[in-house]
C-alpha cells in the first residue's frame, strides 16, 4: 500500500524537554489511525508538525509523497484538517467560509450544499460563524476539511465538543467517507468508544515516545486490558476505575 | 488548472475574505474615511489659521500640507491594509486554518495586497474629494509625476507591513501596536510636510536614510511645480528595494522561527 505519512527519527523539543521524541511512524493509503495519548504527550504536537505548522528539530517527514517543508504546498493540497477547538472566522458565513477553503484548494466553485448535506447541516449555508453552536461549528469545520476530498484526513480531538447525537452522526460521515472514497484517516481523540469504532489501527503515545501500535484489540490485549480505557488509564499512570460510566466522558481539549 | 492559475483562484479568494471582513465590520471604514477627513480638516485648516487674510500664502501653505497628507495617505492605507489584514487572521484565530492549506505565504500577502488596493483607492478619493471641496485643493493639479512618487510611497507602506507582520510571528499580537504606531515615527522623520532641513540636526541622518524622505522631496517638487525630481525618486526607489529584500529576509527568519518554536499555540 501507499504510504501516506512517513515520519522518520521525527525529534520536537520544547525548552530543552522533548515532546516528540524519535518518532517513527508509517500510515498507508486507507487506513483509519487513531493517534492516543494522555494530555501532554506528543499527539498534536506530532500533528502540527505533519501537517507543516511546527518545524521538527530531527528527523524527516513525508506527507502524500512529498517531503516537508519544500513540499509543504504541494502535500497540504491533499490533507484536510480540522479540529474541534478552531473557531470559523466569525466575519464569515457558512458557504462564504466553505467558498474561500474550497478556492484555496483549488475548487472555483465547490458544491457546498452536497458537502454540508453528507453531514446533515446543509440549512447552514447562511448562518453566520457567530450564530452557530460548538457542535455545528465543529461539523462545518469537517465539511471544510473534506471538501476537496483530501487523501488524508487529519483530525484533532474532532467530537470534543459535540453531543452524542452529533457525534454519532460524524462518525457515521467520516466512516463513509474513508470507505467510499479509501480516505486516509488520522485521529486524536481523548473517546477511546469512539476510537475503537472508527479506527483499524490504534498508535499509543506518551512522553513523546510511541509505545503501542495496533488494531485496538492487539493494543489492548498487549497491555492486558479489556479494552482501550483501561490501556490509556495504565499509561496516563492511573488505575482502571471501577465504575465504567467515566468513560465517553474524557472530553476536554489536549494539550499535547 | 496550471499553476499560476492556482495562485491567481487563492489570491482572489483571500481578497474575497477581506472584503467579507470589511463588509461585516463597518467600524474597519474608519481608516479609509473617517482617518483622511480628519487629516484632510486638521491640517487644512491649520494651513487657513497659520495665513489668516493672505489668501496666496494660506493656499501655498495648504497646499503643502494637503499633498503631504494625500501622499502620506498612500503609505498609511497600503500599511494598514496588509499589517491589519493579516492581524485579521490572528484575531479571529484563522491562523492555523490558513496554514494548513496549500496557500503559499506568497499568495497570501497578493491577496491581502490586492483588497488593501481597494482601500487605497477609497482613503485617497476621501482625501482628495474634501481636499477640493474644502480647501479648493485639486490634486490633478500635481500632474502625472504624482504617480510614480505614489508608487514608491505604495511599496514602502508595504515594507512596513512586512516588518510588523514578522514582529508579530516572533513576539505575538502584543506588537500588534506597531501596526499603528510605527507610521507615527515614521510620519515626522520622513518629512511630509516639510524639508529634512526642518528637523533636529540629530535626527537628519535617520531622515535621509528612509526611502519615504526622497518620495516626499519628489512630491514637495512636483507642487513647487519643479518637475519631477528623478534623482530623488531613484533614490527611494532603491533603498526602498533594499529595505524591502532586508525586511523579506527578516520576515523569512521570523516564520522559521515562528515553526520552530511552535508559536502556532498563541493562535489556537
Amino acid at each position: 500500500m501507499d504510504e501516506v505519512v512517513s515520519l522518520a527519527g521525527v525529534t520536537k523539543r520544547f525548552g530543552g524537554v522533548a515532546a516528540v521524541n524519535a518518532i517513527d511512524l508509517v500510515v498507508r493509503a486507507g487506513e483509519r489511525v487513531g493517534l492516543l495519548g494522555p494530555n501532554g504527550a506528543g499527539k498534536t504536537t506530532t500533528l502540527l508538525m505533519l501537517l507543516g505548522v511546527v518545524a521538527p528539530d530531527e528527523g524527516s517527514i513525508d506527507v502524500a509523497g512529498h517531503r516537508l517543508p519544500k513540499g509543504r504546498s504541494a502535500a497540504m493540497a491533499q490533507v484536510g484538517f480540522a479540529a474541534g477547538y478552531l473557531p470559523l472566522p466569525e466575519r464569515l458565513k457558512v458557504d462564504e467560509y466553505l467558498r474561500f477553503y474550497g478556492q484555496l484548494y483549488g475548487l472555483p466553485d465547490p458544491d457546498i450544499e452536497a458537502a454540508l448535506g453528507r453531514f446533515g447541516v446543509a440549512n447552514l449555508a447562511r448562518a453566520r460563524g457567530t450564530d452557530l453552536s460548538s457542535g455545528q461549528r465543529t461539523l462545518v469545520g469537517i465539511v471544510k476539511a473534506i471538501l476537496h476530498g483530501p487523501r488524508l484526513l487529519v483530525l484533532d480531538e474532532p467530537t470534543a465538543s459535540l453531543d452524542p447525537d452529533v457525534a454519532l452522526r460524524v462518525r457515521t460521515g467520516l466512516q463513509a467517507l474513508c470507505r467510499d472514497e479509501g480516505t486516509t484517516l488520522l485521529v486524536t481523540s481523548h473517546n477511546m468508544v469512539e476510537v475503537e469504532r472508527m479506527c483499524d489501527r490504534v498508535v499509543f503515545i506518551a512522553s513523546g515516545r510511541i509505545v503501542a501500535d495496533g488494531t485496538p484489540a492487539d493494543v489492548a490485549s498487549a497491555f492486558g486490558g479489556a479494552d482501550l480505557e483501561s490501556v490509556f488509564l495504565r499509561l496516563a499512570g492511573r488505575e482502571e476505575p471501577d465504575h465504567k460510566h467515566e468513560r465517553n466522558q474524557q472530553t476536554e481539549r489536549p494539550a499535547g | 488548472m496550471t499553476g499560476a492559475q492556482l495562485s491567481w483562484l487563492r489570491i482572489k479568494a483571500v481578497a474575497r475574505r477581506h472584503y467579507y471582513v470589511l463588509l461585516r465590520a463597518p467600524h474597519r471604514l474608519f481608516d479609509v474615511t473617517i482617518w483622511p477627513l480628519v487629516d484632510v480638516l486638521l491640517f487644512g485648516s491649520i494651513a487657513a489659521f497659520v495665513h489668516p487674510g493672505h489668501a496666496a500664502a494660506g493656499r501655498l501653505a495648504a497646499g503643502y500640507l494637503l499633498s503631504g497628507i494625500l501622499l502620506w495617505h498612500v503609505v498609511y492605507q497600503s500599511q494598514i491594509a496588509l499589517a491589519t489584514g493579516f492581524l485579521e487572521e490572528a484575531w479571529t484565530r484563522n491562523l492555523l486554518n490558513l496554514m494548513v492549506t496549500p496557500l503559499r505565504e506568497m499568495e497570501y500577502v497578493g491577496g491581502v495586497v490586492l483588497f488593501g488596493m481597494i482601500k487605497l483607492f477609497m482613503g485617497l478619493a476621501v482625501v482628495s474629494l474634501t481636499a477640493l471641496g474644502f480647501f479648493a485643493f485639486n490634486v490633478t493639479d500635481l500632474g502625472l509625476g504624482l504617480i510614480p512618487v505614489a508608487a514608491v510611497l505604495l511599496v514602502c507602506g508595504w515594507v512596513i507591513a512586512l516588518f510588523v507582520i514578522a514582529l508579530v510571528l516572533r513576539f505575538g499580537t502584543g506588537a500588534e501596536a506597531l501596526a499603528w504606531g510605527i507610521l507615527f515615527v515614521i510620519l515626522p522623520l520622513s518629512g511630509v510636510f516639510y524639508p529634512v532641513a526642518a528637523l533636529p540636526w540629530l535626527l537628519r541622518p535617520v531622515a535621509e536614510a528612509l526611502p519615504t524622505t526622497h518620495a516626499f522631496v519628489a512630491g514637495r517638487a512636483l507642487f513647487d511645480g519643479r518637475g519631477m525630481l528623478w534623482g530623488e525618486l531613484g533614490i527611494a526607489l532603491a533603498s526602498c528595494v533594499v529595505l524591502g529584500a532586508v525586511v523579506v529576509v527578516f520576515l523569512t527568519r521570523m516564520l522559521q522561527a515562528f515553526r520552530a518554536r511552535g508559536y502556532i499555540s498563541r493562535y489556537t
